[in-house]
């Protein structure tokens, strides 16, 4: 709010203005614009316009040969009986109400540890951090497939306690799993914005508790949540809606398929497998903007559920 | 004012993107009117699939064609099968149609039909096509155009790896007679044998081309000349009920252990790594199977059969075409591009039956002096299947290229067991007549 306030301020109109003024910063406005320019024009033909374009296909059948047909709302009652659409909805709804969850505990654990003072805080922050860099990347994901195949890292490991284990990303029980915990690596990201976060907490309410007699577990839930509780919400925001998009991984690990037997289906990838491979870019499109909405009312929810956890120290 | 100005500027700037987002995505112009071959420097962009060892020959075919054409340059596009199409389509959509692609049947007709491949017969000029037969020829038409020159065509065939077979001790039954129950027997010995390290038989996987010999096996076949899908959905289910056979049997790998590699590209395949004894594919692969594991030799053998199968189950399949970008900005020097792949001798010489037994007879002639153990073999074997051959299937109908990965789709849940053979079977006929019906 402050921020917005001293932004408003700034803009109001100051009484008295020489010309020279005037000339000075309408050059200014000038340079600004040019300097926007780039992001602007990136904004408009990268992303604003192709979503318009997208939201036009989303009422067309478009086979991406030939020009799209206007089609009406035939792309919507063909999502009301698709079962793959089903399929791809709960694959991805588990993946993300499984691995956001627990990313954010992991990353939160080692804040806190980390927190303590480690000697050599740098260097593990640096190491932690690593694959939150590599996480979406293709090679992580073919390495991942080389660590959980059927003979792969983790199976040598097993069998070297007499466990013969299954191809971890090939049967549908585990497929899904193996990517979870893909997500969950990754949770260097949210770790340092949490230890960021751990920082600006007064030591004083520490003190203060601990004078009272407060232990660590009731210090960490009386102090260290409520008070890092608008960064947990970051976090929250931001993992929610980018593992709702998880395709990279998906897409290398099960060859693009989806498979086994639809086990990784994610709601990107069967958007892709509809849009690129079976030409139907019109339905690819509808299911995009369903997507969207998906995401914007899990957003609007978790600003409403906000109000009652989140707490703004200011 | 100032805020005034910026909102002119914004609309200015909003109106232009526009315009060119407009201008952009309005589809397919108005096709190629110049067909004359040019002395100005031209860059042809060409794209094909398959195993690195095609790679390497077509890239060599290609420094022979320019150093024959110093003004043209052409630009490899080169991918595995999984991704090429997705890819063509983006590109085909984008107006960044390859000039030059190599095509599968498949998609033959959904392209076509679309048309985003130009008549051949426009460019007839520098494009001779006379070798071929008017039979031949007319696989490559769709709808009264010449859309595509084939390349050549092959049986499809199982691959022996006789390395292993001869390691562990297992002997090969007389492939020129086998029966299923051998067959299956043999896999089952040499998965026995090794203890488990090397299956039997790869699973039959996505590809259209040993559904259609089973079902051809069957006395059925995958579409009707109705262009309409005709398969039974018994037939189906009892294709996935053969590999869960296998499966029980100690014949093939667990479901797992096949979708682990399933999309794999031909080089990483588990024929070539020594994992598995047997598999089923186009004959022309062979040689690019036996490049890609040079330490194995494979051997190649017709299907199996039960006492009671017809001949007559076997086809030669058009493996490949070569088509040309019906916006290309070059069609004669598209055109000459193909001519060179379908008519000269060097061609020949350099890519052998990798892409299928040459459909000109001139290759042939070019192929069967002087042939290494490999070619001649697949050279041999399509020749001796050409002669069993029963009448060609009809071709794949438009809007049914995405037939590979529905069998994939529904072959992984009936080998997971989340369908049954018979429902699978059901499905898989009811969505693939669906998706034609869309199309037309």
């Amino acid at each position: 709010m402050t921020a917005l306030g001293e932004l408003r301020a700034l803009s109001a109109p100051r009484g008295m203005q020489s010309a020279r003024e005037k000339a000075a910063r309408g050059r200014d406005n000038k340079a600004a614009a040019i300097f926007l320019a780039p992001w602007l024009i990136g904004l408009i033909g990268i992303t604003l316009g192709p979503m318009l374009m997208s939201l036009y296909l989303a009422f067309t059948n478009y086979n991406l040969l030939q020009n799209p047909q206007f089609t009406g709302l035939e792309n919507i009652q063909r999502m009301l009986g698709d079962e793959r659409l089903g399929a791809s909805l709960l694959v991805t709804a588990i993946y993300v109400l499984v691995s956001v969850p627990l990313q954010l505990a992991v990353a939160l654990a080692l804040a806190i540890l980390l927190d303590r003072g480690v000697r050599g805080l740098p260097l593990y922050r640096s190491v932690f951090y690593l694959p939150s860099l590599l996480g979406a990347s293709v090679a992580i994901a073919v390495l991942w497939r080389l660590v959980f195949g059927g003979q792969g890292l983790l199976n040598a490991l097993l069998s070297l306690f007499g466990i013969q284990g299954p191809a971890w990303i090939a049967e549908p029980q585990t497929a899904l799993g193996t990517l979870i915990v893909l997500h969950v690596w990754t949770f260097g990201s949210p770790m340092v914005i949490f230890l960021a976060g751990l920082r600006q907490i007064p030591r004083e309410l520490y003190e203060a508790a601990s004078t009272d007699g407060a232990g660590r577990w009731r210090q960490f839930r009386s102090i260290t949540l409520p008070m890092l509780s608008p960064i947990i919400f970051f976090n929250l925001v931001l993992g929610l809606i980018g593992s709702f998009q998880t395709f990279t991984q998906a897409f290398i690990i099960s060859n693009g398929t989806g498979g086994p037997a639809d086990s990784t289906l994610f709601y990107s990838l069967y958007l892709y497998q509809e849009g690129f491979s079976s030409l139907r870019m019109g339905y690819a499109s509808a299911l995009a903007w369903l997507l969207l909405i998906i995401i914007a009312a899990f957003t609007a929810v978790n600003f409403w559920a906000a109000k009652y956890w989140v707490f703004y120290n200011d | 004012m100032v805020h005034r100005m910026q909102r002119r500027m914004l609309r200015g700037a909003a109106l232009v993107v526009a315009a060119a987002l407009v201008l952009a995505g309005c589809g397919i112009g108005a096709g190629p009117t110049d067909v004359g071959l040019t002395d100005k420097p031209v860059t042809l962009t060409m794209s094909w699939w398959g195993a690195d060892a095609r790679t390497q020959k077509t890239l060599e075919a290609i420094k022979l064609f320019e150093a024959d054409h110093p003004n043209i340059k052409v630009e490899p596009q080169y991918a595995d099968w999984n991704g090429y199409w997705d890819r063509l389509a983006t590109t085909t959509a984008a107006g960044d149609m390859p000039d030059v692609m190599q095509f599968d049947e498949v998609y033959l007709t959904s392209y076509a039909n679309r048309g985003t491949l130009l008549d051949l017969q426009k460019v007839s000029s520098v494009l001779d096509t006379s070798a071929l037969s008017p039979d031949t020829l007319d696989s490559g038409r769709v709808g009264g155009t010449l859309d595509a020159v084939p390349i050549g065509a092959a049986p499809n065939g199982v691959i022996i790896n006789k390395t292993l077979f001869d390691q562990y001790g297992v002997a090969l039954p007389d492939t020129a007679t086998w029966t299923w129950e051998q067959f299956t027997q043999a896999a089952v010995q040499l998965q026995t044998a090794s203890g488990g390290k090397v299956n039997g038989v790869s699973l039959f996987g996505n590809d259209a081309f040993p559904l259609n010999i089973w079902a051809r096996q069957h006395g059925d076949q995958l579409y009707g000349s109705d262009g309409k899908v005709a398969i039974s959905p018994e037939t189906v289910a009892s294709y996935f009920q053969r590999e869960l056979d296998w499966i029980k049997a100690g014949a093939s790998g667990s479901a797992s252990e096949w979708a682990e590699g399933n999309g794999n590209t031909l080089d990483q395949a588990d024929i070539v790594t020594g994992r598995v004894g047997m598999m089923f594919i186009p004959a022309g692969s062979l040689t690019s199977y036996q490049s890609a594991a040079p330490k194995f030799t494979y051997v190649i053998a017709n299907w199996p059969t039960d006492p009671d199968t017809k001949p007559g189950f076997q086809y030669l399949k058009p493996s490949m075409y070569w088509a040309a970008s019906a916006r290309s900005e070059h069609p004669a020097e598209a055109g000459l591009l193909i001519n060179f792949l379908t008519n000269d001798i060097r061609v020949a010489k350099l890519f052998g039956v990798d892409r299928g037994v040459p459909a000109n007879p001139k290759f042939r002639d070019a192929l069967s002096a002087g042939l290494d153990a490999n070619t001649k073999m697949a050279f041999d074997f399509t020749a001796a299947m050409a002669t069993e051959s029963g009448p060609a299937p009809a071709p794949t109908p438009n809007g049914a290229s995405d037939v590979q990965t529905m069998i994939g789709r529904y072959n992984q849940q009936a080998l997971f067991g989340q369908l049954s053979p018979e429902d699978a079977g059901k499905a898989f006929v009811e969505e693939l007549q669906r998706s034609i019906d869309a199309a037309s």
